[in-house]
């Protein structure tokens, strides 16, 4: 599974794509997936860590998700710009203006 | 323009039938994403930081106005009600929807169009001179060449799966180099040797991204008849040649910058003379099929002179600036401006685009251009239309009058939508464009171009602009480095990279800065370009930095 150059270091968060709409999500406490990373799961547990790679893992599997990766967090947010990015979607859309 | 023939079609249709069959495997998981990333590539289909994202080709820039309905309707039905248009006369859709892109394919078929070759290492989208067919300064049409290229790329069996993408554009007017070719893999421009004959100025191994590089000149003419095998023959060594160990060292620019342009030249020549031409070579009964979908369209002779005394400011304005002279009397050619300020450069709406394909209807025979300056063109207007025009643009909101001038900025998608970008870049160029968004001032500014990248990959150009612009990012702070004096145009230049990059807010400043140092600088009749190369790189970059 990519790690796209998070460290593992600090909590960690499970993202990827949907697979049908290609948009991002995070996966859950309940091991599922939302759009929303408010949503999304933080931890250094190694076990929890371990069933959400499983999870992960069998999601891309069964055609739900593409591209799971785990992402570094600090103070509840992305470390890296680009993953923080992804978690507000761009700041600017011509679709707002229409 | 050209038309499909029954092969063209057949095979258009038939990869849409295809992919909509690996679409259809893809969500019901016979194809895992591994198999299924290649394919969705080739069809122009990418997943990008927030969602896929669609890019369609526009054959050297040109469309019928049936066509462009089509693009709006795409944006209406599958996407979020606009398009974007790429520097590489494409238009890309940001929010699609992988189950909708079979049928988004097959109605881009109906109108003969497609998404093939959009995406990976293969031969790209022909890129072409804007103004093609209407320039009085072009030597002949060049979209005839193209489309020609267009045939023999497609699919070409030994040249889809290259080291590296691979990016071709083409002139006619080589004393006004509207199509960048120096900055191309290959650039070809039209010319006429010493006993009057056209053929061929063949120019390799230029490029942008990470590596920026002007091409230099393989063959500085080559005879019509000869164009397919002598690239076909380019192509063989750059295939064989090029590097496939690794790819930020695998575009054509550095096998040619290792090589040698002498030795490539050789190897080039070598090859092109070990080939049977006839096997590749197109007859001239061919070649002139193909011109005859590019023939001049029906020009009257009977317009009257057009007095713009009388007609508004804002017209006049816009006339001023978007209006440049056809070669034939009575016509014009027009800049639609997609850089309202407030929008990303290269937007437009499914409603603005069907306002255009009205307009070309109306005014200039059914056809439309995409720029590689994120644009579009009406290329055949008829002068005492132009009002009738213009009426139309304001009420369509694409009435901007600021082609070629600051506001005229060429822009990636940067951060907001790339998954490559290191950096945003719309906010720049709408930053930059709302500080001279005075029409007087831009016109007292004269000519410039910045363009922006929102990473080292160059897609918005930066290393060529007047002004360039490169988005970084170091501890979740972005900043932006600028290049100064680079030029697009048939003196290519790679601009001077300046110093310490700068926050977006302090960028805005030190451009206002340079704008105001040469504007104090210039002499009479010097644009921004001319007065830096005059005045050198120094003081430039002292008024960049210099503190308020």
């Amino acid at each position: 599974m990519s790690t796209l150059k998070h460290k593992g270091k600090g909590p960690q968060a499970m993202t990827a794509n949907e697979l049908r709409s290609g948009l991002n999500v995070w996966m859950t406490a309940d091991y599922e997936w939302s759009r929303d990373y408010t949503d999304a799961l933080l931890t250094e547990d190694e076990t929890v860590i371990a069933k959400m790679d499983a999870v992960a893992k069998a999601a891309e599997r069964f055609n739900e998700v593409v591209g799971a990766y785990f992402i570094d967090t600090v103070e509840g947010k992305p470390t890296r710009y680009r993953e923080r990015f992804r978690t507000h979607g761009p700041t600017y859309d011509t679709a707002e203006l229409i | 323009m050209y038309r499909y023939d029954e092969f063209d079609q057949e095979f258009v249709e038939s990869r849409v039938a295809q992919f909509r069959d690996q679409v259809e495997r893809r969500l019901d998981g016979r194809l895992s994403e591994t198999e299924f990333r290649p394919l969705r590539l080739m069809n122009g289909l990418y997943l990008q930081l927030h969602a896929y994202m669609l890019r369609v080709a526009v054959p050297y820039g040109t469309l019928r106005s049936e066509q462009l309905r089509m693009l709006a309707h795409l944006a209406d039905t599958y996407d979020k009600g606009y398009g974007h248009v790429t520097t590489r006369q494409n238009m890309q859709y940001n929010w699609p929807k992988l189950g909708d892109v079979p049928h988004m394919l097959a109605d881009l078929a109906s109108v003969e169009m497609h998404a093939i070759q959009t995406s990976g290492n293969c031969i790209r989208n022909v890129t072409c001179d804007p103004y093609a067919g209407a320039a009085g300064d072009e030597i002949e049409d060049p979209r005839p060449m193209a489309e020609l290229i267009r045939q023999w790329s497609m699919l070409h069996p030994e040249f889809s799966f290259l080291p590296r993408k691979f990016k071709i554009a083409v002139t006619g007017a080589p004393t006004h180099d509207r199509a960048m070719v120096r900055a191309h893999d290959i650039g070809i421009e039209i010319v006429r040797n010493a006993a009057g004959e056209t053929g061929y100025h063949i120019i390799v191994g230029g490029g942008l991204g990470r590596t920026p590089v002007i091409g230099q000149t393989l063959r500085a003419f080559l005879p019509k008849a000869d164009l397919l095998p002598y690239l076909e023959a380019t192509m063989r060594v750059y295939n064989r040649f090029g590097r496939r160990d690794n790819k930020y060292k695998a575009r054509i620019k550095i096998l040619v910058r290792e090589t040698g342009i002498e030795d490539f030249t050789r190897l080039v020549e070598e090859e092109f003379a070990a080939l049977e031409p006839s096997d590749i070579a197109v007859g001239r009964e061919e070649l002139d099929r193909i011109a005859a979908y590019f023939a001049p369209p029906e020009y009257r002779n009977d317009i009257k002179a057009f007095d713009l005394s009388a007609q508004p400011e804002g017209f006049r304005k816009w006339v001023d600036t978007n209006v440049v002279p056809h070669k034939q009397n009575g016509y014009a050619i027009v800049n639609i401006s997609l850089k309202d300020p407030e929008r990303a450069p290269g937007d437009i709406t499914a409603e603005q685009m069907r306002a255009v394909a009205d307009l070309a209807d109306a005014h200039s025979f059914g056809e439309v251009r995409t720029t590689h300056q994120q644009n579009m063109v009406l290329a055949h207007v008829r002068q005492d239309h132009l009002r009738a025009l213009w009426d139309e643009l304001v009420k369509a909101g694409l009435e901007d009058a600021n082609i070629n001038l600051i506001g005229d900025i060429i822009c990636c998608p940067g951060m907001d939508f790339c998954a490559l970008a290191t950096a945003r870049s719309i906010p720049v160029a709408q930053a930059i464009a709302n500080r001279f968004d005075d029409h007087a001032r831009q016109q007292a500014i004269g000519e410039m171009q910045i363009k922006i990248s929102g990473c080292i990959n160059a897609c918005g150009h930066h290393h060529v602009g007047h002004v360039g612009i490169l988005g970084l990012e170091k501890a979740g702070v972005e900043f932006y480095q600028v290049t100064l004096g680079g030029d697009a145009t048939q003196t290519a230049t790679i601009g001077d990279k300046m110093g310490a990059g700068f926050s977006q807010e302090e960028l805005v400043d030190g451009i206002e800065r340079i704008v105001n140092f040469y504007l104090d600088q210039r002499e009479q009749g010097e644009r921004f370009l001319d007065t830096y190369r005059r005045i050198g790189t120094p003081a430039f970059k002292e008024a960049l930095y210099a503190k308020a």
